[in-house]
Order: structure tokens, then sequence, then C-alpha cells
């Protein structure tokens, strides 16, 4: 049964890409592109945060540090390395799952809000160290002068069409992944650890090392996403390892639902949109939508996909109390 | 990074001097923000992200007063109590509805408040930064301790602010209600049990909480420029600082604040690019050496 | 089976469990008594490993585990419910037994197979069944009725097939008649599995109508054990607790 599973997600997901990949024949022009590409990226990082907060329980303000981290990583290894593309790509995942086992053993010890603020004071000096370090980072100017070496089997990813349908790919292939780990035991001891911490290590599971765990795979989806937008933004900036990241990858998870797996990535979408659509109508884009937030907020009082789940009369898999 | 100019200005009287007022300043005035979000968060276990909004409503307000009135006073007074009145209103139909929910709803939900705040105040008050000027009654010639500058007005901000966190802490110590509140931040529990009416307690706190911040932004009003966003640095400001000195602890923050301040003034000689980075540096490791801040309790 | 000897533990300036020494004999049942506050959470907590001991040793099967972590404990065979019913409130009972039955079995950090893995649902609704359980196999355990949550707090802990089982109130908060049925059970549960059993209990007719033996804590000392005829007779048990009739409700 479990197999069965699996290949109908594999399934599902080789449909989704090839649909995407199909759409620009029928419906040309770069906005439609652009915008699956930039959800392709925060999405990736979305559902990775809600792999902590949903199934786990810990509240991490700070995950934009890995985004950020992938960002900077991958430009400065094509931008100061001679080292392939996928190499790149690779080292990256390295480097932030590196980085998570130091930055996750110091703040996993910390409860509830403490480990919240450790997070994003983590994240806040990875982005006072890239600000100060001019010289390598580009400080305040972000890392400009683009990505070499774009071309990857054959395949050119400067190339708007590629680079869609590849971030399209790497969007399924990471939700896929993402998919597997809560579906599997580990996936299991995470909402034991969420529900009750003091059970769960009585029952002989070692809570410190699940969290870390955890805590380093979702460090290296988030800077894969971080990838991605590297590609799409041809660099990588400061804004992209500030705290806003953080909150819009909050944003989108408590907007699409924590307890539904796809939640993260329809919140996404949601914040997207509202993001493009109201930036064109006015001026005032807090203003609209803080009204919008709070709507939602107060009106369903939880995600749009869990609410959507419990409408039809199921239990969202996660859930946080 | 530059080291020598902050050897410099450590050997030399007249910059530390100038150097400790203006980060004894810097940490007063957080002090204030931060003892609210303290007690806030110690009574109701909310953490309120809104709390920079506070701040800069109360800075924008005392602007607008001293500006139609020509009394800085009464500008300051204004920025109190206009967010005394604030902190109710949005206790009483936001917050409320979100207590006990998870700590990201209550976020996303302050989150709102503080994107409407910024646009109101881009609305109301322009876009650009506003400077209210030093009031004509401290137009007077600095002072000199030890070779350094010290404008009257900046040790007349220390004392008032000595002050409001004295009444602050008499008040907490003394009084019926502050006694309610202390105990309610020591065990929130008990309150509810011993039949007080934790409505208007919470309301209370709030109102509190908004006084404290709307003065300390009406307070700083002359020293700052007015921007909309104001409220976010010092909101992470004082996170650090109600984090340091153990969430609920009105003395941690006052002593986290002071240290805050200081790093601050003396960072920006030694480091200008990476004077946060500092602060976030001591945050991490305070955390790390003691997981619930200098006074802050166990979280079992 | 367990042999306890000079056990303290403090909390701040007070002694909540001061120089304990007592036995648990193989295959024994029973029972720990004393006024609330005497310290018999605080006794399970200590032999558990959710607090470590300020003096005193463990001794577990001739092995020392005194200090030992949770986990390392519960790997030995000593299984725990607690007083107020632990369990995991999203999942359904089958899932909560069969993610104690995974970790139990080392799955826990298993991050290549689907769970649950082979055996562990045949496994879980056999555990279920020996608590009567299996009707309600896929009800949400938060949605349980507090009865059967506590039952569902032993069945977790017996998933981990543990050679002695220490039961932290297992009938508080229940009816008499609702007791009585939860208490038949831990006896049943006790011959058919030839367990260890130790549990707390304040309904005396319980405690001296089933227990094989008896301890009595008071202020975190051993104020008396025996057999329920020893105990029954002790003097200091009856001033304990005639002496002063409403230590019961102190807290
Ligand atoms: N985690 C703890 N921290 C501080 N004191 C505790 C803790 N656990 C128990 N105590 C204290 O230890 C004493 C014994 O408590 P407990 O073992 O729960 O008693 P019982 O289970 O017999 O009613 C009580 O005075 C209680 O307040
Ligand atoms: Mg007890």
């Amino acid at each position: 049964m479990g197999r069965a599973h699996t290949l109908r997600d594999i399934a599902i997901g080789c449909l989704v890409v090839a649909v995407l990949a199909a759409i620009p024949w029928m419906l040309p022009g770069k906005a439609f592109q652009d915008f699956v590409i930039r959800c392709a990226s925060m999405a990736l990082f979305a559902t990775s945060l809600n792999l902590l907060v949903g199934y786990t329980g810990l509240s991490s303000f700070g995950h934009g540090l890995f985004y950020g981290l992938g960002t900077y990583s991958f430009a400065l290894l094509m931008q100061k390395t001679t080292v392939s593309l996928p190499l790149a790509f690779l080292l990256t995942l390295l480097i932030s799952a590196a980085t998570a086992v130091v930055v996750g053993a110091i703040c996993i010890r910390l409860r509830l809000i403490y480990f919240a603020f450790v997070t994003l004071a983590m994240q806040m000096l990875a982005h006072s160290v890239i600000i100060s370090w001019v010289g390598l980072t580009g400080g305040d100017q972000g890392l400009q002068g683009g990505i070499p070496r774009r071309v990857v089997a054959g395949i050119d990813l400067g190339n708007q069409y590629n680079l869609y349908v590849f971030s399209a790919a790497m969007l399924v292939i990471g939700l896929l992944l993402m998919r597997h780990i809560v579906a599997t035991t580990f996936g299991t001891s995470l909402r034991m650890i969420r529900d009750n911490e003091t059970r769960a290590a009585f029952l002989g599971i070692s809570v410190w090392r699940v969290k870390l765990t955890v805590f380093v795979l979702a460090a290296v989806f988030a800077s894969a996403g971080g990838m991605v937008m590297s590609l799409f933004v041809s660099g990588a900036y400061p804004e992209l390892i500030n705290w806003p990241i953080s909150g819009d990858a909050i944003f989108a998870i408590v907007m699409g639902g924590v307890g539904s797996f796809l939640g993260p990535t329809v919140g996404t979408m949601i914040l997207l949109l509202l993001n493009d659509v109201v930036t064109r109508q006015t001026e005032y884009y807090g203003l609209a939508l803080g009204i919008i937030i709070l709507l939602f907020a107060l009106g369903l009082r939880r995600g749009v996909l869990d609410f959507v789940t419990e409408r039809l009369g199921g239990r969202p898999a996660g859930g946080i109390h | 990074m530059d080291l020598d100019a902050l050897l410099d200005c450590v050997t030399t009287s007249s910059c530390v001097v100038t150097q400790t007022v203006s980060g004894l300043i810097v940490g007063m005035l957080l002090f204030l923000v931060a003892a609210g979000l303290t007690l806030i968060f110690g009574v109701l276990k909310i953490v309120n992200f809104a709390h920079g909004t506070f701040y800069m409503l109360g800075a924008y307000l005392a602007y607008s007063v001293f500006v139609g009135t020509g009394s800085y006073v009464l500008g300051v007074l204004a920025g109190g109590a206009g967010m005394a009145v604030f902190g109710v209103v949005f206790e009483r139909f936001l917050i409320r509805r979100v207590y006990g929910a998870n700590v990201l709803m209550q976020l996303l939900i302050c989150y709102a408040v503080v994107l409407i705040c910024d646009d109101l105040v881009k609305i109301v008050w322009g876009p650009d930064f506003r400077a209210m000027g030093m009031p004509p009654e401290f137009q007077v010639p600095p002072f000199f301790i030890a070779g350094g500058v010290v404008p009257p007005f900046y040790l007349v901000l220390i004392a008032v602010t000595l002050l409001i966190g004295g009444a602050l802490g008499l008040g907490l110590g003394l009084t019926r209600v502050g006694k309610t509140i202390r105990a309610a931040a020591i065990n929130p529990d008990m309150v509810s049990a011993l039949g007080i009416n934790t409505t208007l307690l919470y309301s209370m706190v709030f109102a509190v909480g908004g006084m404290l911040a709307g003065l300390a932004g009406g307070l700083a009003a002359p020293v700052r420029s007015l921007t909309p966003g104001m409220g976010f640095s010092i909101l992470i400001e004082s996170f650090i600082v109600t984090v340091i000195g153990g969430m609920g602890s009105i003395a941690g923050a006052l002593i986290a604040a002071v240290v805050l301040g200081l790093i601050r003034s003396f960072g920006t000689i030694g480091f200008p690019l990476f004077t946060e980075g500092l602060m976030y540096i001591a945050m991490i490791i305070i955390l790390v050496v003691k997981p619930s801040g200098l006074f802050g309790k166990e979280i079992v | 089976m367990l042999q306890i000897t000079g056990l303290t533990k403090r909390f701040g300036g007070i002694s909540a469990i001061s120089d304990v020494t007592m036995t648990f004999n193989p295959g024994t049942l029973t029972a720990v008594i004393g006024p609330n506050g005497a310290g018999k959470s605080t006794f399970f907590n200590l032999i558990s490993g959710a607090f470590r001991p300020d003096a005193g040793e463990v001794l577990f099967k001739g092995e020392n585990i005194t200090g030992m972590n949770r986990a390392a404990i519960v790997r030995r065979g000593i299984g725990r419910a607690f007083q107020v019913a632990s369990f995991f409130p999203s999942m359904t009972v089958a899932e909560n037994l069969m993610a104690a039955i995974a970790a139990h079995r080392g799955q826990w950090a298993d991050l290549n197979h689907r769970f649950p893995r082979q055996g562990v649902r045949a496994r879980a609704l056999e555990v279920a069944e020996m608590l009567g359980l299996q009707d309600s196999a896929g009800v949400l355990s938060a949605n349980l009725s507090h009865g059967d949550q506590k039952l569902l707090d032993i069945a977790v802990a017996l998933a981990l097939e543990p050679s002695m089982l220490l039961l932290d109130e297992p009938t508080a908060g229940m009816g008499p008649e609702e007791r009585w049925r939860m208490i038949e059970k831990v006896q049943r549960l006790w011959q058919v599995q030839n367990l260890t059993l130790a549990f707390i209990e304040h309904d005396m007719d319980i405690v001296f109508g089933i227990a094989s033996s008896i301890r009595v804590l008071c202020y975190g000392r051993v104020l008396a054990e025996g057999t329920p005829a020893e105990i029954r007779a002790n003097p200091a048990v009856i001033e304990a607790y005639l002496g002063t009739p409403d230590a019961e409700d102190d807290l």
C-alpha cells in the first residue's frame, strides 16, 4: 500500500510538470512564467518551514536564514569559482546543512518563544554579516554580475522557458521528497514530538536528534528554494535574507494552512497573487494586505486549505495546538 | 571594523561621556518600550509584535500636538494617553480573538496591524520623514562634562525616563492593580482562580504597555526622525531586550536595555556596519548560557 | 527486579523524596499510597528518568540505571503511564499505538520507509485488545472519553513490551464504577502479561482489594511497607491516615 501511494504521488508530480511545461505554448508571455518561478522558490521555502512549524511544533522566525544562505552560497560559488552549476547546487545544499547543524544545535535547546527569537537573531546576524562584508557580498547593493555557466546537460537555464520548467520540476521534486519525509516513521516522530514531547521521550525517541535532523532537512529544502530565486534574479540580495522573507513564509503557511501538506504552497500562491494584484491597484499595499489578512485570520481562524479540508469532513494531517 | 577608533574613544574622556550619555538615552527609551512588551507577555503570554507601532504612533501624535500647541510636554502626554487608548482598543477588538491561538496566528494579526498603521501614517503625515526639532525651551547651550558635549535635553530625557521607570516600579510594587499584574505575570492561572476580572486586567496591561510605548515615542520625537516604519527597528531591539532580560521580567528589561544602548552607542564607533550584528551576538550568547534569559523563569 | 537505595530528590529547599529505600520483587502487584504531595509521582519520575535524583541508587534487574535518561530507561523495560493521561491527541487510537510500537522497534529515525512498517498495525490492534480499546481504534484520541484516554495511556506504555509498568493514579478522576472497571483491566493485564506492576492509588478499597503488597509514602519518606494485612494493622499508617483526615484533600 505504501508503495502505491508513493507511485501515485510521483505520477501526479510528473503530470503537474508536464501540464506546466505545456501551458506557455497556449499562453505566451512572461508574466505567468515569472509567477511560477517565484512561486516554486517560495513554496519550497514555505513548505520546508512547515516541516518545523506544522509537523514538529517548532515555530522558527528565522528560517529565511537558510533561504538567503542558499541564494548567496550559490551565487558566490558560481561567480567566484569555476564549479559547474550542478556541483554548485550540491555544495550549497551541503553548506546549508552544515550551517543548520551548528545553528540548530544552539537553537533547539530553547523553548517556544525563545526558540523563535533566537532563530530570528541568527538570521539577522547573517544579514548583518552580509551587509557589512562588502568585499565578498557587495554589501547592501547585493551580488550583482549575474550567474555565469548556466548550461546544464545542454539545457540553457538562461532561457526563460527552460528556467521555468526547471523551477517547476524543482518544486515538484522538493514537494515529493518532503511528502515522503512526513509519511515515514521519522515523520510520525515529528508529530509525536509536536503533540507531546514528554511522551515521545518516554517511548525511547531521542527528541533532540529528531529535532536537529528535521531542522537540517528543512534548511536544505529552504536553500534549494533560495537557489531557484538566485537563478531568477541572477544574483543575491540582502532582502533575500532579511526578516521579511521569513515573515512571508510564515504568512504563506498560516494563510495556506499548517495542517495540510499543500497548505504552504497554496498560501504562497495567495501571497504572490495578492502581492501582484494589490501593488498594481494601489500604492497603499500594506493597508490593503493588512485588511485582507485580518479578514482571513479573524474570519477563518485557520489556513485556507485546513478550512477546506475540515469543511469536506476530513482531518488535517497536522494542526497546531 | 574600526577598532582603533573604538580604542581612541574609550581612552578619551570626552568621547566616553558623549557615547555613554547617548547610549543611556537609547537604552532608557528602549526600556520603556520593552517594559510594556515584557509586561504584556508576562501576564497574557502574548507576544505583541505590534508594539513598535505603538511607539511610532506615539511619536507622530506627539509631533502633531507639539506643532499644534507649541507645547512639548503636552505632546508627550498626548502620545502616552493616545497609545493607552489605542492599546485597549487593539486588545479588545483584535488580540482578544486570538488568545490561546498559535503564536504564528498572533504574529499574523499583529503584522497586519503594523502594515495598516504604517500606511495610515503615510496617508496622514506623508511618506517622507518628519523632524520635530528641539523644543524651544531646550534650545540652550550644552553642558560640558569631562570634555564631552552633553545637550541639556539629553539629561532631561534620562531623568524623565528614569522617573517613569521608577513610577512603574512603585506602581507595580505598591498599588493593588500593580500587585495583581505582578501576580498575574508570575502565575496567570492563580489570578483567574482568585476570581479577579481578567478581562479588565488584560485591558489594563495593554493600556499600561501602550502608554509606556507612546511616552517613549513622544520623548524620542525631538531626537529621532519620524518615518512610517520607524516602529520596526525599535520592535526588534525591544525583543532583544525582553529576551535577554527574561520574558516577563521588568528588572531584566532595564538592565538589558541599558547594556544594549551602550553596545549600540560604542558599537557604532568600532563596528559601524555591524552594530546590529553585535546585539544579535549578545542575545545568542546570553540565551546559550541561560536559555530563559537573565531573569526569566525556567519554562518546563 | 527493582531495588532502590537511599533515593533523594530536592526541589529548591524542599525534599520531595528523602532517603527512600525499597524493593519491588518480580511479578508483584504493588500499590504505592500516601497523602497528596507525599512524593509518589516524584518517586515514579525518579525511577523512570524524568528527574535526576540528588542521591541514591536505582538498580533494575541488577543494572544501575540511576541518572540514565528517559529513553535509555524505557529501552531497559520500565514503562509508565501518567497521572494526567499522556498520549498524542492529533492521532487516532491505532496511530498512537503504531507510533509507540514503531518507536519501540527503533524505527523512529527511519527516513526510508513509509509509516507504518510491516507488522506494526497488526501488533497495535493486539495491544488495543489487551485493554479493550479495539473498537475505538479509528477514533481520534483527543475525542475519547476520559476513562478511555487513561486506558490509551497505559496501552501506549504497554506497546513497549515492558517487564515493569508504573501507573500513576490509573483511576484518577473516575467515578466508583468506572474505577473498578479500570482496575480489573489493570489486574488482568498484570496476570496475563506476567508484569511487575506498581500503581499509585487513593481508593483504599481498591488498594486493599487487589495489591499483593503496599508501600506507604509520607512527606517523601517510607512510612510503612508490607502486605495489606500488615499495613492495615500498622499504627503509623493509621495515624497518618486517620489522625489527619484532610490529608488527602490538601492540594
Ligand atoms: N517539578 C517540580 N518542581 C518543583 N516541585 C515539585 C515538582 N514536582 C513535584 N514537586 C513537589 O514535590 C512534592 C511531591 O509532589 P508529588 O510527587 O507530585 O506528590 P504526590 O504525587 O504524592 O501527590 C510536592 O510538594 C510538589 O510540590
Ligand atoms: Mg501525584
